[in-house]
This record gives C-alpha cells, structure tokens and sequence, in this order.
C-alpha cells in the first residue's frame, strides 16, 4: 500500500482511495476508541465519525505521521462522546449481577484455540484492565492506550494529543503507574509470572 | 520516589532515554531496590497493556458517498426542467386565483361606473338586517312609495318577506339616488352572469398542470438513473 500516493488521492476527493485507507486503519482506530471509551457501540460510532471527519478535513494533513493525525481525529471524536456523556448521562441496559456488579457479556475476542476456561480466564483480566483504563483521566487514558496498545512512539503520541513529548512522558509514566495500583486489586487474575514479581516485592 | 524517577523509568522502559541518561539509571537501579521495584510495577502494567488482544472492528467503516454528504452529479438538463416545473406550478397557480376571483371582480365595476354611489349603501343595509327590520314592519305604509321606485325583475309575485327586503333596501337606494341624481335601484338589481368567462382558458390550466407534472416526472427519472448509474461505478 503505497501511503502517501492515496493520502493524495484521497486529498484530490478520491473515497475509494480514502476507503483503502480506512481499511487499513479501521482496527486500530476502532481499538483506540475502544479503549478510551469502554464500550463496543460507542467505540465503533465514534471510529465512524473519525473517519468521516477525517476525510472531509484531510486537505489540513500536511505530511508527517498519518496515523498520529488519524489518531487526533478518533481522539477528538472521543472527547467529543465523553462531553456528551457528561451532559446527558445514561444508564447501561446491561443486567446487573447479585452483587449490583454490572454483568459482563462474552463477547471479548480471544483466540478461538482457546480453551473455555482460558477464554474465560482472557476476558476476566481483559475485563480488568479496562476497568482500571476507565478509571484513569481521560489524558492519561488516551496516552497510554496509544503507546502501550498502538505501539506509537512518543513524537507521534504528541503529535496525536497535541501536546509536548515531555508532557507525554509524564502522562505515560504516571498512567502506567496508576495501572499497575489499580491491577493489584485482581491479583488473582493477573498471569503468574506477574504474581511472582508482585509477592517477591512484597 | 519522585515523579522525576518515576518518568526516567518509564522513559527508560520505552527505549526513550538517551545512552548516557540509560547508563546513569542502570547504575542506581543496582543500589537501589525502590527503583528496581517501581521498575517492575511499571513494566508489569506495560506489558499487560500491551497482551490486551487487538479486537478486530465490528463493522466495515468504509465511507459512502452519502456519508460525506456527496450527491450523485445530475445531468446538465436537470436544472431546465426544475425551472420549467417551479415555473408551471406557480403559473398554475395565479390562474387558478384570478379565475376564482373573476366573478367577485366582475361584480366590483359598479363601484366606478354610473350609479356605483348606490353599492356601498347596498352593502351596509344588508349588513344590518336585523335592526332595520323591524323599522320596516312598523312603518310600511311610509316606504310604500320607494317599493314602486326598486323595479322587482325576476319576481312576480313579491312574498311579504320580499317586500320587507325590498323595503330595507330602498332608504339606502334613495340615498344612492339624491346622491347621485340619478336612481341607483336598477343598477343594484342587475344579474351577474353566471358563466362569465374566466380570465384564463381551463385548456391552459391544464397544460400548465401537465408541463409541472411532466417535468417532474422527467427530473425524478434523471435523478434515478444518475444514482443508479453512480452506484454502479
């Protein structure tokens, strides 16, 4: 895929080429709005307003990362559903569990190889660790999930939040911290080789 | 510990440092087990952060057109017919009006011609019937003389209501005629003719009405084949 010959095209008015595009970034943008937001529906709205306000702004893209810029769009479109959130604030349709637990549905995507048990086991943590992500600032949330889950270095995350890469240090080292607090309270989730770690510190 | 450390660390987790700011920290790493720990704190969210399955997107977000707010192009001639339609429609529709109101109109030259000082008094009597009325009935003998004045055309035999009627009218026809000089009375009996001819043809109208609907028609079906062919690319 030759990046940038479509970002030109896509810039001329060319959707098909946009749409190459799309498909290339779609998991990865849906994944990041995942993550921020919590919530599959609203991830996939907010992963389908990015991309739409991405094309109709692409003409602003002047070179550079275009997946940092790409990661702007869905990160804005998220701020954006956490706004209204805020506002008009709503109550999930998802039963609650004895213990007033909200109850989790099954469908995390775990390796079809896996055992029930396992699958299981997957989407506990999995359930875990985006319980201590949504627990964490917006700002922090957004920065670790694009260098932890994107694999994006920190000039793009910058690029991405618009903010200097010592601020994107900070936010990072400090959300990683707050995670590792938050994550102890499942230690019995937690893979061993982490419990270990955690019992010799102890 | 200090945020300072803390970001080193994570910095240093990341590759992010430069080699001497490395070289410094692993040294204190080795004399310093609060380091090491946070070291390990850090590194365990990262690397659980980073096992998170990649899920895969539920749906295709490929764009549409229509979500980028683009239209089908339509064909040149589309406008023409859009205007020749708009314009049908309102032509239509000022015939249609100044038809209905021919007869109201054609009744209105009255009011300018000879006479036409009788009208408006027409108008306030038969406004006020009820209170003239009885006016009437209690002294028909006085209005006797102006009943032989209002010439009673179309009717041979004048009913008592007639004659009332015909009774409340004539202060207002005398009115018209010291006014004017000349009696009034007969101008007000005049008959409108029923089928006067409208200002405009129905045979237009109907054209009018056709072209409106055929143009639409024809943009309708332009519009269609446009987006059917645009689809198909």
């Amino acid at each position: 895929m030759n990046e940038l010959a479509l970002i030109s095209d896509a810039q001329k008015g060319d959707l098909d080429a946009f749409n190459t595009l799309v498909l290339h970034y779609q998991d990865g943008v849906f994944n990041t709005a995942l993550r921020i937001l919590g919530d599959e529906d609203l991830a996939a709205d907010a992963a389908q307003d990015a991309f739409i306000s991405a094309f109709k702004s692409i003409n602003t893209f002047r070179g550079g990362s275009f997946k940092a810029w790409l990661m702007r769009t869905v990160t804005n479109a998220c701020y954006d559903e956490l706004r209204r959130q805020k506002r008009r604030p709503t109550t999930p349709l998802e039963p609650d569990t004895d213990d007033g637990e909200e109850m989790d549905s099954p469908r995390w995507l775990a390796d079809p190889g896996m055992t029930p048990d396992q699958k299981a086991e997957a989407d506990e943590l999995e359930h875990a660790i985006q319980h201590c992500l949504n627990n964490l600032p917006v700002e922090f949330k957004t920065v670790v999930v694009m260098a932890d889950l994107q694999g994006m270095d920190y000039t793009e995350v910058a690029v991405a939040v618009r903010v200097p890469v010592g601020t994107i240090k900070s936010r990072l080292a400090r959300a990683r911290l707050r995670l590792r607090e938050c994550l102890q309270g499942f230690s019995e989730l937690l893979p061993a080789v982490f419990r270990l770690e955690e019992e010799s510190t102890a | 510990m200090k945020q300072r450390d803390i970001e080193l660390l994570s910095s240093y987790l990341d590759g992010q440092l430069s080699p001497s700011d490395s070289a410094r920290l692993e040294t204190r790493l080795l004399t310093d087990p609060d380091l090491r720990s946070v070291l390990r704190d850090l590194r365990g969210a990262r690397s659980l952060l980073r096992q998170l399955p990649l899920r895969k997107a539920p749906r295709n977000f490929r764009l549409t057109p229509k979500m980028v707010g683009r239209n089908p192009p339509l064909p040149r001639a589309y406008p023409a017919f859009r205007f020749t339609s708009a314009l049908a429609t309102i032509l239509l529709f000022i015939t249609l009006g100044l038809n209905f109101l021919r007869p109201q109109l054609a009744s209105a030259p009255p009011a300018f011609g000879m006479g036409g000082g009788g009208a408006p008094d027409t108008f306030a009597a038969e406004s006020a019937p009820a209170t003239e009325a009885p006016a009437a009935t209690e002294a028909p003998a006085v209005q006797e003389p102006s009943v032989a004045m209002a010439p009673m055309p179309t009717q041979t035999v004048p009913a008592q209501e007639d004659t009332a009627r015909a009774v409340v009218e004539t202060p207002a026809e005398k009115s018209g005629a010291t006014a004017n000089g000349i009696g009034g009375g007969p101008q007000e009996q005049q008959p409108q003719v029923p089928g006067a001819a409208p200002f405009v043809p129905p045979l237009w109208q109907w054209l009018l009405a056709g072209l409106a609907l055929l143009s639409a028609f024809v943009m309708a079906l332009m519009r269609q084949l446009s987006i059917n062919r645009w689809r198909r690319k």
